[in-house]
């Protein structure tokens, strides 16, 4: 098998659009001549939808479906997904279009001997602009935060070698950072200008959860990228830099008790030193705890990844 | 009864792994090989040589390929990128069969010939053995930022050796597998290692300058290498005994919440300090705070330190059946999870086993 197309179906007010989403994928891989599979993985549709995947599944006998019962996040998906599956080269998608038959062909093409993943950069795009905007300041938050170089990773479709899947561990709603988290492991990405495709019309606002969610998630990310194995410099750092405050507020009001004589017994300010020491103090001790924790228990979490052995 | 010296067979167990890291040693790796065979094809018992390719960009792992293909006993790892040598390192442990690992630098600047100083030694019963490059062969200013890191080294970790950055050094396997290094640790395997009982020594070792390709080292490295030090040492000493670490640094704050109860009691009933009341409660309240804070993170420490693996107890009974076993056999050891091992050490645990 050359090809498996994962299909992660969420939104429910888009089934029109999956539906027939899908029946374009599958005219689109039939052309190529190659083996290929489509699986769909109903992630807490409604009866609507399962309806019409049923119509869908006894139309082609390669197209095959999964479903949650309840509802569980993409790493959970595609992890099941990847599990059912046995193509080669792995073609994610969300469950509209959300760029051109030319692009997600393209797209496919570009994985090659070189490139382990392929992940498209919408051009000309037809959503709003506030959207956009979001998006674009998302993009770049991440790009600094990972010092990466991607522009679009809140778009979900994306093209990997299957052993990029097998090999990068993601878990919650890290699927988006994917790319981001194979770089780590020495996978080659490549970020290929494709157009944005906008069937409906009708764009969806996302909400200030939605953002807290990402926000979150940008901070795991930016953790488990830097930090997972040295947890006590991450902290400590921050601890060094809360203790040093406190203490240089200390010195301050010491100085004044012992070379201006003033009296500091009932200043704030002495309260807020003691405060920030100990703050720093509690800081760097979370971080020591971490690192015996990494130390003691991630054995079987290997820092390398290894390309061939000979 | 020493088996190792006396059969030559390539059915019998693997005795020596030599470990080498290599990042972009396109002109060394061949002589290296050359070299390493130079001095192992006098030994006569079974070994391996293993090449860890960090993630070069030259053409590295081309001529290792070529390398492998006459020199069947080679075997090459390939990292998708530039990891480091700590975990270069830890991917040879990793595959070695020997029971016995050397490692050693990929720029020529190590002598192959020393390795069986360093075996020598390792008969004698120690568990890991270091070279010691006594006359170096580097820069002054590489020399000297060196001997100030291995002195902290020597005094903070209390085990005393000259060179801990020198990467020809060999290993009881058993006694660095169960080590999880990360990051920049390799130059503390030993420190890690006596942590669990190990018996560690040096010998002087030939060093020769680097030839070809330049050397990874620089201003940050050394910054580096010191800021790795203290995160060591913190690690070594907490990990072993999490809650009489922890214990210990909540000490001034335990003495500041003494000190700010003893003044709001003053201040409270006899008026004797011109502070307010409330200011000393709550000076009192947030260092006793940390105190509180610091002891939980002890416990949850113990509890993390006593489900893993790495317990120190559980590698200290290991030390004793050595011991035992060195009685009985001179110098041969291994504990039983080692790979590789002699039929006539299984018998000898069995009877362990038995008593």
């Amino acid at each position: 098998m050359k090809y498996s197309i994962i299909v992660l179906l969420e939104i429910e007010e888009m089934y029109k659009g999956s539906v027939q989403f899908i029946e374009n994928l599958y005219g689109l891989f039939y052309d190529r001549n190659e083996p290929f599979e489509i699986l769909v993985v109903a992630n807490g549709i409604g009866e609507f939808l399962k309806n019409e995947l049923m119509v869908l599944l006894n139309c082609h006998d390669t197209v095959k479906a999964l479903e949650f019962n309840a509802r569980t996040t993409q790493a959970v998906c595609l992890k099941a997904a990847l599990k059912e599956t046995n193509g080669k080269i792995v073609v994610v998608c969300g469950s509209y279009q959300q760029i051109t038959n030319d692009s997600l062909i393209k797209l496919v093409d570009n994985i090659d001997d070189e490139i382990d993943i392929a992940t498209p950069w919408r051009q000309h795009r037809v959503d709003s602009a506030l959207n956009q905007f979001q998006s674009k300041l998302f993009n770049a938050l991440v790009r600094r935060l990972t010092s990466s170089t991607y522009h679009d990773t809140s778009c979900t479709v994306k093209v990997f070698r299957r052993e990029v899947l097998e090999n990068v561990e993601i878990y919650g709603n890290m699927y988006r950072f994917l790319p981001i988290l194979a770089d780590q492991k020495g996978f080659k990405t490549k970020e290929i200008k494709c157009e944005h495709y906008q069937q409906h019309g009708k764009s969806t606002y996302y909400g200030l959860t939605h953002y807290i969610n990402i926000f979150i998630d940008i901070f795991t990310l930016y953790f488990n990228i830097w930090f997972t194995r040295k947890p006590l410099r991450f902290f400590s750092a921050i601890g060094v830099i809360l203790s040093f405050i406190g203490l240089f507020i200390a010195s301050y009001v010491l100085i004044q008790k012992f070379f201006l004589g003033y009296s500091i017994g009932n200043r704030p300010l002495l309260l807020l030193a003691i405060f920030f020491m100990v703050l720093g103090i509690q800081a760097a001790s979370a971080g020591l705890l971490g690192e015996i924790i990494a130390f003691t228990h991630g054995r079987n979490r290997k820092e390398y990844t290894v390309e061939k052995i000979i | 009864m020493n088996a190792t010296n006396t059969i030559k067979s390539k059915d019998m167990p693997v005795y020596l792994s030599i470990v080498v890291p290599l990042h972009n040693e396109e002109e060394s790796v061949e002589k290296l090989l050359a070299g390493i065979l130079e001095v192992t094809e006098q030994f006569d018992f079974a070994y391996e040589i293993i090449f860890v390719d960090d993630g070069s960009q030259d053409n590295t792992w081309t001529i290792i390929e070529q390398l492998k293909e006459t020199t069947p006993r080679l075997k090459a790892i390939k990292f998708r990128r530039n990891y480091g040598q700590t975990s270069a390192m830890v991917a040879g442990f990793d595959h070695a069969q020997g029971r016995i690992i050397v490692t050693m630098d990929g720029d020529l600047q190590n002598d192959p010939s020393d390795i069986p100083l360093l075996l020598e030694k390792m008969e004698q019963g120690y568990d890991i053995v270091s070279g010691w490059r006594k006359n170096r062969k580097d820069h002054f200013s590489r020399v000297l930022p060196s001997r100030i890191a291995n002195a902290i080294i020597s005094l903070t970790t209390g085990v005393r050796l000259h060179d801990y950055g020198c990467s020809l050094k060999a290993y009881r396997s058993q006694c660095i597998k169960p080590l999880n290094a990360y990051g920049e640790m390799h130059r503390f395997f030993p420190a890690l290692a006596s942590m669990t009982g190990a018996r560690i020594t040096e010998v002087p070792v030939n060093h020769s300058a680097r030839k070809y390709g330049v050397s990874k080292y620089g201003f940050e490295r050394i910054l580096k290498v010191f800021s790795d030090i203290f995160a060591m040492n913190l690690i070594i000493r907490f990990s072993s005994t999490p809650l009489k670490g922890f214990t210990f640094s909540s000490i001034p704050f335990f003495l500041m919440t003494v000190f700010f109860g003893i003044l709001a009691v003053l201040s409270w009933n006899f008026q004797w300090t011109s502070g307010k009341t409330l200011f000393f409660f709550i000076a009192m309240a947030l260092s006793g705070m940390a105190v509180v804070h610091l002891i939980t993170l002890g416990v949850l420490g113990e509890l993390v330190v006593g489900t893993s693996d790495l317990s120190h107890t559980k590698l200290a009974r290991y030390n004793k059946i050595m011991m035992k076993k060195r009685d009985d056999q001179g110098f041969e050891n291994n504990h039983k999870d080692a790979e590789g091992q002699s039929p006539d050490l299984n018998m000898l645990y069995d009877k362990v086993k038995t008593n």
